[in-house]
């Protein structure tokens, strides 16, 4: 893994995404992480949802990581209307060896309303990225409300 | 982070930001109300669009003034809540948020109605109270649907919105266009006075609530300086322009009469489009109408979200609302709730409609949308006005209004004014929910909101020169956040180390601050001008006093503030001042030199019995030594506050505690201790049973402790102790200093507003 690890950029959806990817992370040695959590803008139209209410929610989602993780990081928060793109200019920036991410399932109705993130970071990036697999315990006690998680999600495209 | 994606977040360029507002307002105010409204006001229908245009433009100027200086999530209601304090900053959420979902309710009907023109079905199912409208089960479907699609959170929806007011725009200038050119003035249906003008902009006044909307997404909008003015005042001048000309061009191109012969289950706008244009007109009108009602119950829906947010960050209503979707990212549990809102009322106008004959649903959800605005409109013009007097140094807009302060004032009377102009049943539906939203904030976000509105420090900075009705209202309505506050009132600076110890102790525990306030006495032929111009010369120790305080006060690493008081009185103005500021709690000390004349001591403890605003603890001070602690106890409420600070005490030095309890026989004390110590967890604590006389008892006990904490009002204590001789005895008797404990008389909200 050596070069792979030595500064890793972890994106983090949500505080469940957070818990996940750093449960994930705990067997491997990355040297360097920055983490980052993308504000997905509308591009000229009304958001989801408001800047501060998702950059409050960016910190909370952070906060979940580092302590999951028993670490501190560095943390990114980035605005952009492609999500994978804003990841992808953020790597660079940052100088990062690999992009890190698991898994985060979801059927392929909810992917398709949500777009699939994951599918796009894989397919488009330039950088090397690790998909971990999801050792699924976090996913059980994490955010209440969420429809069951279909592991095979993303080896099914 | 960075500015540079900071600068990312901000992506509405001036024509999204006018498209928001145009995209909101449009939808009403041409495509449902316009028959209503000619029928109503005849031919002043267009003056009573532009009136309410005028309105609305006062309002919007003030808008865009506050807006560029706060550009922050929540808009309106941020403005009134930051610049008014968090009562109004209740009422203006809760009308912002319910009018938002009344207007939305009000756009799905007319929605309802253009699907129901566009399919061909009318009238209701189901008879009698059990029967409901086509347009009801159409208006409910469609709501579903919007909030749906914005629970998910579609962004593809967002950037429809520039697309559909374009649409909107090109098709109403068609349609002014033709029908300018067979407008024939002779057309003009009689003028029916003003009253019934100024009732119709009741009505229509829900046409012009978009502009408002802006605000709340103002930390979104690029250079919002420039932008969000321009946005704000340009989309109510465009729709001001759009809807008289569209009004005119329907009274005056067709024969008078046309529009009031249009049968109930006909669109006034689609029927003169259809004569002026064609079925081809009357298609796109249709369209049009579909368009323009979706897209502003979209955008509203979108905006209530926003007021959710910032009412849930001040902690008007539970911050857990704003929890955002782990995958959908959006605020679903507030969009949720909206949407139920927004279901129910549009069910509750059919219903009313059902059981009150002659009540038409869209009227009573368009005025109660109108109304909350109103409301809104109005102490968004005051806040301005607050702002500007108050002018904190953060205040800097870059936009400012012109004609100040003519133009807020106007605009908050015009805006308060027309409320008198709706109709009566939907007034009084309006007041209370205002008033509902008063009860709110007195029983449930006052002691959860901690933030402070700029009035009421205004007016509470200078409570020397203010009405003192202006600032006892201002501090009975100031927040308490629920952060525990111990204020010690410092005379005597012998005992300042002790008092401030004690205080800094109970607030370490209760996670508090202490505010050391220095009561400096003048005698009664100074006036208090003259005394505040010379504090330092009436008392040259203050400065040193408090900058002790502050010190022993940062010794247990409590928050601690200062301030000085000039007074004639100094035992009233304790409480005073800790009414106005809020104190949890009081420590103060007593003896023969502190807080007025020794042969004052007795009258003034007399005083704290009768009518005390927090907790009291008053220290006759022999040393501060908290090691060996006596609680005598009869039980009571001063004695619950008694062992509740010889606990915390405990926690913070590890004393020892005995309780002393003076029974008719030994075993009944015991038993009486024993359930005592359990119920106010005092667990690990001596138990001292005795007989006979009480102030023997205590004396006795007192003899090997350190310091003796007593409830005033002791059952069987009592009749002693408002005599003054138990406390005075016991106080000057034993040779530790004595604490005592006096719980506050809570008087409610009510008499502390009014009494």
């Amino acid at each position: 893994m050596g070069e792979l690890f030595e500064k890793i950029l972890v994106p983090v959806a949500s505080r469940e995404d957070a818990k996940a990817t750093a449960a994930a992370l705990a067997g491997y040695d990355a040297a360097d992480i920055v983490t980052v959590h993308v504000i997905e803008k509308a591009g000229g139209a009304i958001d989801k949802a408001g800047v501060e209410q998702r950059e409050l929610e960016a910190a909370e989602i952070f906060d979940v990581f580092e302590e999951s993780l028993e670490r501190s990081v560095e943390t990114k928060i980035t605005y952009g209307t492609d999500v994978a793109e804003a990841i992808f200019d953020v790597a660079h920036d940052v100088g990062a060896s690999s992009i890190v991410i698991t898994p985060r399932g979801g059927s392929r109705w909810i992917r398709l309303l949500t777009g699939d993130v994951a599918l796009s970071l894989v397919t488009e990036s330039d950088l090397p990225v690790v998909v971990l697999p999801d050792d699924g315990g976090a996913v059980e006690d994490g955010m209440s409300g969420e429809e069951p998680t279909d592991m095979e999600g993303v080896e099914d495209e | 982070m960075s500015s540079g994606d900071e600068e990312l977040a901000k992506d509405l360029g001036p024509l999204a930001a006018l498209t928001i507002g145009v995209g909101t307002m449009i939808g009403a105010g041409i495509f449902v109300l316009p028959g209503e409204a000619v029928a109503k006001a005849g031919s002043l229908a267009v003056a009573a669009f532009v009136v309410g245009g005028v309105i609305a433009m006062f309002t919007a100027l003030s808008a865009s003034e506050l807006g560029t200086a706060m550009p922050k999530s929540g808009g309106a209601y941020f403005y009134v809540n930051h610049a008014l304090g968090p009562l109004f900053g209740s009422v203006a959420g809760w009308a912002n948020w319910l009018g938002l979902a009344f207007a939305s309710a009000f756009y799905m009907v007319g929605f309802g109605q253009y699907i129901q023109r566009i399919i061909g079905v009318t009238g209701t199912i189901g008879s009698g109270l059990f029967s409901v409208q086509y347009v009801t089960l159409i208006a409910l479907a469609g709501g579903a649907f919007f909030v749906g699609i914005n629970y998910i959170g579609a962004k593809e929806t967002g950037r429809l919105q520039n697309i559909i007011v374009i649409i909107l725009v090109a098709i109403l200038a068609v349609f002014t266009f033709v029908g300018a050119l067979q407008a024939d003035l002779s057309n003009l249906p009689a003028n029916k006075g003003y009253t019934p003008m100024l009732a119709t902009t009741g009505i229509i006044f829900v046409s012009y609530l978009g502009f408002v909307q802006i605000t709340s997404v103002a930390e979104e909008i690029k250079n919002p300086g420039k932008n969000l003015p321009r946005a704000v005042i340009g989309s109510v001048a465009l729709v001001t322009a759009i809807y008289a000309l569209v009004l005119f061009v329907m009274s005056a191109s067709l024969k008078s009469g046309f529009i009031e012969g249009i049968g109930e289950n006909q669109i006034a706008v689609v029927q003169v489009a259809d004569q002026l244009l064609g079925p081809l007109g009357a298609v796109a009108m249709l369209f049009g109408g579909l368009l323009a009602t979706a897209s502003s119950a979209n955008a509203s829906i979108l905006a209530s979200s926003r007021i959710n947010f910032a009412m849930g960050r001040d902690k008007i209503v539970s911050p857990d609302l704003n929890e955002v979707h782990p995958r959908f990212s959006t605020p679903y549990k507030s969009i949720a709730i909206t949407g139920g809102l927004i279901l129910l009322f549009i069910a509750g106008g059919d219903v009313i409609g059902n059981v009150i004959e002659g009540s038409d649903p869209v009227i009573l959800l368009s005025g109660a949308a109108s109304y909350l605005h109103l409301v809104i409109y109005g102490l968004l013009n005051i806040a301005l006005i607050v702002m500007r007097v108050a002018d904190p140094d953060d205040y800097q807009p870059d936009f400012r209004v012109p004609l100040y302060p003519i133009t807020p004032i106007l605009g908050a009377i015009l805006s308060f004014a027309l409320i008198y102009y709706i109709d009566p049943p939907v007034i009084i539906f309006g007041s209370t929910i205002v008033g509902l939203a008063v009860l709110w904030y007195v029983f449930y976000a006052r002691t959860r909101t901690t933030k402070q509105g700029i009035l009421s420090q205004y007016i509470l900075d200078r409570s020397e020169e203010m009405p003192d009705s202006a600032v006892s209202a201002a501090a009975s309505v100031q927040p308490d956040g629920g952060e525990y506050k111990v204020m010690v009132p410092l005379a005597n600076p012998e005992h300042e180390t002790d008092l401030i110890t004690l205080a800094s102790a109970i607030a370490k525990q209760r996670g508090g601050s202490v505010e050391a306030v220095h009561i400096v006495t003048v005698p009664d032929q100074t006036a208090l001008q003259y005394g505040a111009d010379h504090v330092t010369d009436l008392d040259t120790e203050s400065e040193a006093l408090l900058d002790r305080a502050r010190d022993d006060a940062k010794t247990f690493g409590v928050e601690v503030e200062t301030s000085t008081i000039i007074s004639h009185e100094s035992f009233e103005e304790i409480f005073d001042t800790a009414r106005t500021h809020e104190a949890d709690l009081v420590v103060m000390g007593w003896g023969t030199d502190s807080h007025g004349s020794p042969g004052r001591a007795e009258s003034a403890m007399d005083e704290v019995m009768e009518d005390v605003p927090c907790d009291f603890l008053v220290l006759r001070d022999r040393g501060f030594d908290p090691s060996k602690i006596l609680l005598p106890t009869a039980g009571g409420p001063d004695s619950d506050l008694s062992a509740e600070i010889a606990n915390l005490l405990a926690t913070e030095y590890d004393s020892e505690i005995r309780l002393l309890h003076v029974g008719d026989t030994e075993a009944e004390a015991q038993s009486f201790l024993e359930s005592w110590a359990d119920e106010h967890d005092l667990d690990d604590v001596e138990l001292i049973a005795a007989t006979g006389d009480v102030e023997e008892a205590i004396e006795g006990a007192a003899r090997d402790s350190t310091m003796v904490i007593i409830g005033a009002t002791e059952r069987g204590l009592l009749e002693r102790l408002v005599s003054g001789s138990l406390v005075m005895d016991v106080a000057d008797d034993v040779d530790c200093s004595v604490l005592l404990a006096e719980q506050a008389r809570k008087r409610s909200i009510w008499q502390r507003l009014f009494g």
